[in-house]
């Protein structure tokens, strides 16, 4: 009997001594996490403001940058006018001869399909957004972000359900256009851009909606928590292409 | 005794109870600030990232005003060639033939590179997401003008596959080997499809046949088909 006591006892202290040290373990990770998220904070911080403000040269090259984006802007607006005065001047010209009228139409018509000119039409409006939620299948997280091997995808299959003018974030389409990745963002007409992903496309909206089908790259994506949205619209304006197109390299076949 | 026990418990509960507010602030602050951040932003780049930055908008710059130059010395043209309808014909055609030429509708040459693809047996056969790749990693280069298997790449081009099997170029049926062409700088252009992931590499490294030639006088046929717009206004 007393031996038997004695042992209770014993276990009874051992059992507390189990509990303390489960405390300590908790605590300990706990801390440890804390720690983590402050230093994590603390370099974020750090690295978002004192680029600003900290230093000279980084300065000088983001105002050189800002200075050439508002010269280009400027220009643009130029050329937009010029671009008015030219098909004004064509027409002029071409007035009262249908052999040039006809030439003079084919050129409008030319402009609108190389992406020259603002477009209106019926179509969709597809917005890919990084996956926020984190489910247990998800081993691998990269699955939930928005890859440009997806966007490109997702343009693809817009062609392929007829699509006749497509643009991301604004950037439109174009035949030498490509998409690339860069880091945390990616890459078009030269230009950067982030999620999430707004891709507007003018066609027949029936068609263009069939891309959420089952097994489609859409559907792909909303397995993988991607967060993707689909609106069908009656007019939707996709801006003209920003940049020049011109050749170097390429020449008439004679 | 047992009070001494209530009593850390108590002590233990509330310190928990504050680590855990802490970190929980925390996180809400650095969610909020990943947030916010604007990654595109020239605010959060780099010195080397506002180099190249500029360079680009630089490059930019430059041809859009090369651009307006080219528009106002044609606008000029038309206002002087009023009368002769003979020269205001060919300044149409000219401007014709630069816009057919953007939408991929006139053979072109120049220098170039062309990329050969032949499956490896017992392989997954190459798909049209590897064509895709290429392809975009060839506009990526700089290529002006692309081709496979002599179909054009244009604006509204589609490249893809039917029962996993056969790959369909603008809607055309394609078969193996696949020769893509394209012109434009040609150490660009094979650098953007050797080293450093290179999708043509990549594909040589899995077992495929692949085979880049230069050739400084390379002919890619137009586009045959019809660009039309039912739904553009």
């Amino acid at each position: 009997m007393e031996k038997n006591k004695f042992w209770k006892k014993i276990n009874q202290d051992e059992q507390n001594m189990t509990n303390k040290k489960v405390i300590c373990a908790v605590l300990g990770i706990m801390c440890l996490a804390l720690t983590f998220g402050i230093f994590v904070q603390v370099r974020t911080v750090k690295s978002t403001n004192s680029t600003v403000s900290q230093n000279y040269e980084e300065n000088n090259l983001r105002a050189e940058v800002l200075k050439y984006k508002e010269r280009y802007d400027n220009k643009f607006k130029e050329l937009e006018e010029a671009e008015k005065e030219l098909e004004k001047e064509r027409e002029e010209a071409t007035k009262n001869n249908s052999e040039l009228e006809e030439k003079e139409a084919k050129i409008k018509e030319g402009n609108k399909l190389t992406g020259m000119t603002d477009v209106t039409g019926p179509g969709v409006t597809i917005t890919l957004s990084d996956g926020k939620g984190i489910t247990s299948s998800t081993l691998n997280p990269s699955t939930l972000l928005v890859h440009d091997i997806d966007v490109l995808s997702v343009v693809n299959e817009l062609i392929n359900a007829g699509a006749e003018a497509i643009s991301i974030n604004d950037q439109r389409w174009v035949a030498t256009t490509a998409i690339s990745c860069r880091g945390n963002t990616i890459d078009i007409n030269g230009e950067r851009i982030g999620a999430p992903f707004v891709i507007k496309a003018i066609g027949l909206p029936e068609y263009l909606s069939g891309l959420e089908r089952p097994g489609g790259y859409l559907y792909i994506l909303r397995e993988n928590n991607v967060g993707v949205k689909l609106e069908k619209s009656n007019s939707i304006t996709i801006p003209k292409y920003t940049g020049v197109i011109d050749f170097e390299y390429i020449q008439d076949v004679n | 005794m047992k009070k001494g026990i209530k009593k850390g418990k108590i002590t233990m509960t509330i310190t928990i109870g504050i680590a855990c507010f802490a970190l929980v602030t925390v996180m809400m602050m650095q969610f909020k600030i990943v947030n916010e951040t604007d990654i595109t932003s020239i605010e959060n780049m780099q010195e080397a990232e506002l180099k190249t930055e500029l360079a680009n908008w630089k490059s930019k710059y430059d041809d859009i005003n090369a651009k307006y130059e080219d528009t106002k010395s044609k606008i000029e043209e038309y206002k002087n060639d009023e009368q002769s309808s003979n020269e205001s014909s060919k300044l149409l055609d000219d401007e014709l033939n630069q816009t057919n030429k953007i939408l991929g509708l006139t053979d072109v040459q120049g220098e170039g590179i062309v990329l050969t693809l032949q499956s490896g047996k017992d392989l997954t056969p190459i798909n049209a997401d590897d064509l895709l790749t290429i392809v975009n990693s060839l506009k990526f280069a700089g290529a002006e003008a692309i081709s496979i298997n002599d179909q054009r790449i244009v604006s509204t081009t589609d490249i893809t596959y039917i029962n996993n099997q056969f790959v369909k170029v603008n809607g055309q049926r394609i078969l193996e080997p696949y020769v893509i062409k394209a012109i434009g700088n040609q150490s660009y252009l094979e650098s953007a499809l050797k080293g450093n992931g290179g999708w043509a590499e990549e594909l040589q490294a899995i077992g495929h046949t692949v085979t880049i030639e230069k050739d400084d006088k390379l002919t890619i046929n137009k586009y045959n088909g019809e660009i039309e717009t039912k739904y553009i206004q």
